[in-house]
């Protein structure tokens, strides 16, 4: 590590030491406090503060918190506050019910086959490029009823997007962001249309089919759109990256896995505790507010700190504990803005997982490979994930 | 002894039922409901505890 090139970092934020180790760095924001005020952020780190907040959205505004990133409609259900923020959940919930989820599933089971089975021959492959990045990206697009050949545009706009410095912080966006989120919005915009005159079997048109007191208009519909690309594509993305990290590197516990199938469910929500692809909540304080002892003024600019509050309820709480799998994390947020997405992403990784250990049940990380993620950044990621393993040849059989 | 859901502190995080579906239902919007009256053995105490540790809103009490 010693040989890497790091540019000198800028702030108390940009310098945490994440790239290579997420439980030193979420130890760095956990240090000075449960609740403390670094270069204008208010950090909110213990498991307590996190959910005092998730507890009073009346106080810890998300609307204000997403008006300056320069999105031209309003972030729907995201960036709506109470008493809003209830009838579009009311309307959306049962959309991405577990339920639902389950119809589409043989689907795309299919579709990961298909994906994995395009390296299952070569003997190696980059997880994120050939597999992680693909995946979300066409789930979205099969429940929207988009076309799958828009996959790599899509991706494409959707990366600019996310990882534009600055992207949860409050400097606004970048020219080539804001170029991204124009040609996205126009193509969402172009969909909209379409879907109203032609209804298919979607998420989409069930939205754009709600009447009376429930209909959506379109600069709701499209800011629903628009959250859904950039809160539902990367973070699905990062974790299946995370999730394939620690089965690649660590070989014991991918063999449990394969030969257990029902350890899939334990060993995804341990991996979405400590490695969160989205770990900080930004939120606005409306009035003065005391949290853990300490005064957050009104107006303060506040970082709920996920990632560290999954870190304290446990000893050795920054590692795999099968047996403490069930007890829960705050990955997907809490309270009333619960992410939405939530069943939809956990089936997406137990599918991703069974179908790759069905198809390659032995793989590690590629020799010498150390995997770091992105940072700084508002999302966090791999950068890459090669990995290697020994293709089956046809003559072996095999189920 | 009975195990109540909070509705009104529930977000529908659906681990309860993904994990305990014999003693707890998704609804249509994946929130989470007992089934029946609730009413639950002593031999179904620790199921039930296993969904109070596992709710991240605290939503679920056992009562005596």
């Amino acid at each position: 590590m010693s040989t890497e090139t790091v540019e000198q970092p800028t702030g108390f934020f940009e310098a945490a030491p994440l790239t290579f180790d997420r439980a030193e760095g979420w130890r760095y924001f956990r240090a000075p406090g449960e609740v403390y005020q670094r270069d204008g952020i208010w950090f909110l780190t213990s498991h307590a503060a996190v959910r005092f907040a998730h507890q009073h959205p009346e106080i810890f505004s998300s609307a204000k918190a997403f008006d300056n990133l320069g999105s031209p409609v309003t972030l729907i259900p995201l960036a709506v506050d109470p008493p809003d923020h209830v009838r579009y959940r009311r309307l959306l919930d049962p959309l991405f019910a577990p339920r639902v989820i389950g119809a589409i599933e043989p689907e795309l089971r299919r579709q990961v086959r298909e994906i994995i089975g395009a390296f299952a021959d070569r003997g190696s492959c980059d997880v994120m490029e050939d597999l992680a990045n693909l995946f979300p990206t066409q789930v979205f697009l099969t429940l929207f009823g988009l076309p799958l050949e828009d996959r790599d545009t899509f991706i494409d706009w959707v990366r600019t997007i996310v990882e534009a410095p600055g992207s949860t912080a409050s400097d606004g966006a970048t020219p080539e962001a804001a170029a991204a989120g124009a040609a996205l919005f126009g193509y969402l915009q172009d969909f909209i249309v379409a879907k109203r005159a032609h209804p298919g079997d979607d998420v989409l048109s069930t939205i754009l089919a709600m009447s009376g007191d429930d209909a959506f208009s379109d600069d709701e519909v499209l800011g629903l759109c628009f959250l859904f690309t950039l809160a539902g594509l990367d973070t699905v993305t990062a974790v299946i990256g995370f999730v394939l990290a620690r089965l690649a590197g660590d070989g014991e516990l991918r063999q449990r896995v394969v030969d257990d199938p029902d350890l899939t469910g334990p060993v995804i929500e341990e991996i979405l505790r400590l490695e969160l692809p989205a770990p900080f909540t930004p939120r606005v304080v409306l009035s003065d507010v005391e949290v853990c002892g300490v005064t957050i003024p009104a107006g303060s600019f506040v970082f709920l700190v996920l990632a560290s509050a999954n870190r304290e309820d446990r000893d050795n709480a920054d590692d795999i504990d099968l047996a403490q799998a069930d007890r829960g994390h705050l990955s997907f947020g809490g309270g009333i803005h619960r992410c939405l997405g939530s069943h939809l992403a956990r089936r997406e990784l137990r599918i991703v997982v069974e179908e790759l250990h069905r198809m390659i049940p032995a793989y590690s990380v590629a020799e010498g490979y150390v995997p770091r993620i992105h940072w700084p950044s508002g999302t966090l990621h791999l950068t890459s994930l090669p990995i290697t393993f020994p293709v089956r040849s046809p003559a072996s059989g095999g189920a | 002894m009975r195990v109540v859901v909070d509705s009104g502190v529930c977000t529908g995080h659906g681990r309860c039922y993904a994990l305990v579906p014999e003693l707890f239902e998704d609804d249509e919007w994946g929130h989470s409901s007992v089934r029946g009256d609730g009413e639950i053995t002593e031999a179904q105490r620790p199921q039930a505890g296993r969904a109070v540790a596992a709710c991240p809103e605290r939503a679920i009490t056992i009562l005596d």
